[in-house]
């Protein structure tokens, strides 16, 4: 089907493009043609959390999201596991786990008070 | 500063802390004896670094940076003995998820979440839903995934640290993350005492 990139149904689609009318069935069929397909996308948007996207890549990008609310949403939610993880070490105590013994404390602190004289 | 204060200010260390400090260890090299002296390294340099530490950030973020520092250090010494291996799950490609085009099957994309961000970061199931999804990764995968996006290290260190290449850390932490999104979805953000609470 080289002519029908993507045929989504508009049905229960929350994309901004979703051919609902015939204007926007040649834009998403354009936009699905010369943008990368989703499959490839996640990957791009998995890389972009570590390195800078380039200027051309954005815009295709948000060209892309104009007819893929699901790609979109895939960005704001690598974007919001990047933001939380980091907050996890400083919460690590709240996970309940093995607990550092007593004994071990006590250790500690003999080492450090060893330490500061 | 006298000695006697900084070891009033260690064994204070140690009660708030060291529970904290120790946990992430743990979840980092998940053997004990490795994670406690971590914990011990990591306040031996506090002491030393007393006199470094404005009061810039909290007393914690200061320590578990340092301890970020420590286990970072431990992998570097690690770095060569381990292998390359969990192809299986490096090939996992979730292409159930996709059409044959490649776009996303609809029924099978991304749900909307509704994090309630700054509130969802307080709450412990959500942390244990976060550490259990974690620990479904393979371990080189976790390793990479948490050295990244926990530990904050540049992706070209971890390749070094590491000795794997670019491409090798592309694919590692995009599965990592398509696994993780998974994860969090089914087990916190689809469920009715999860994000959409």
């Amino acid at each position: 089907m080289p002519d029908e990139p993507y045929n989504p149904s508009p049905v229960g689609n929350p994309s901004v493009l979703a051919r609902r009318n015939w204007w926007q069935t040649m834009l998403v069929k354009f936009i699905g043609k010369h943008t990368p397909k989703c499959r490839e996308m996640v990957r791009i948007l998995s890389r972009s959390m570590d390195e800078p996207m380039p200027l051309t890549m954005r815009i295709k990008k948000r060209l892309h999201f104009l007819i893929c609310c699901w790609c979109q949403r895939y960005e704001e939610q690598l974007r919001y596991i990047h933001e939380t993880a980091r907050q996890f070490p400083e919460q690590a105590d709240e996970v309940p786990g093995p607990p550092l013994s007593e004994e071990a404390k006590e250790r500690m602190k003999q080492k450090l008070a060893e330490q500061a004289l | 500063m006298s000695a006697s204060d900084i070891e009033a200010a260690a064994a204070r260390w140690v009660d708030d802390h060291g529970e904290c400090l120790y946990r992430y260890a743990l979840v980092r090299v998940h053997k004990p004896e490795v994670a406690e002296d971590l914990v011990q390294e990591t306040f031996l340099a506090g002491v030393r670094g007393y006199e470094k530490f404005g009061a810039r950030s909290s007393e914690r973020s200061w320590l578990v940076g340092i301890l970020k520092n420590k286990i970072v250090d431990h992998f570097r010494k690690l770095g060569r003995e381990t292998s390359f291996t969990d192809m299986q799950f490096l090939s996992n490609e979730y292409s159930e998820k996709f059409v044959s085009v490649g776009f996303w099957d609809h029924e099978k994309g991304p749900h909307e979440w509704r994090p309630g961000a700054d509130e969802v970061i307080h709450r412990t199931e959500f942390w244990q839903v976060m550490r259990d999804c974690l620990t479904k990764l393979p371990q080189k995968v976790r390793d990479v995934f948490t050295m990244r996006e926990m530990d904050d290290v540049p992706s070209k260190e971890i390749c070094a640290i590491l000795s794997i290449t670019d491409s090798n850390l592309w694919v590692m932490l995009h599965r990592a993350r398509m696994a993780l999104r998974e994860c969090l979805e089914m087990n916190w953000f689809d469920k009715p005492a999860g994000g959409r609470a």
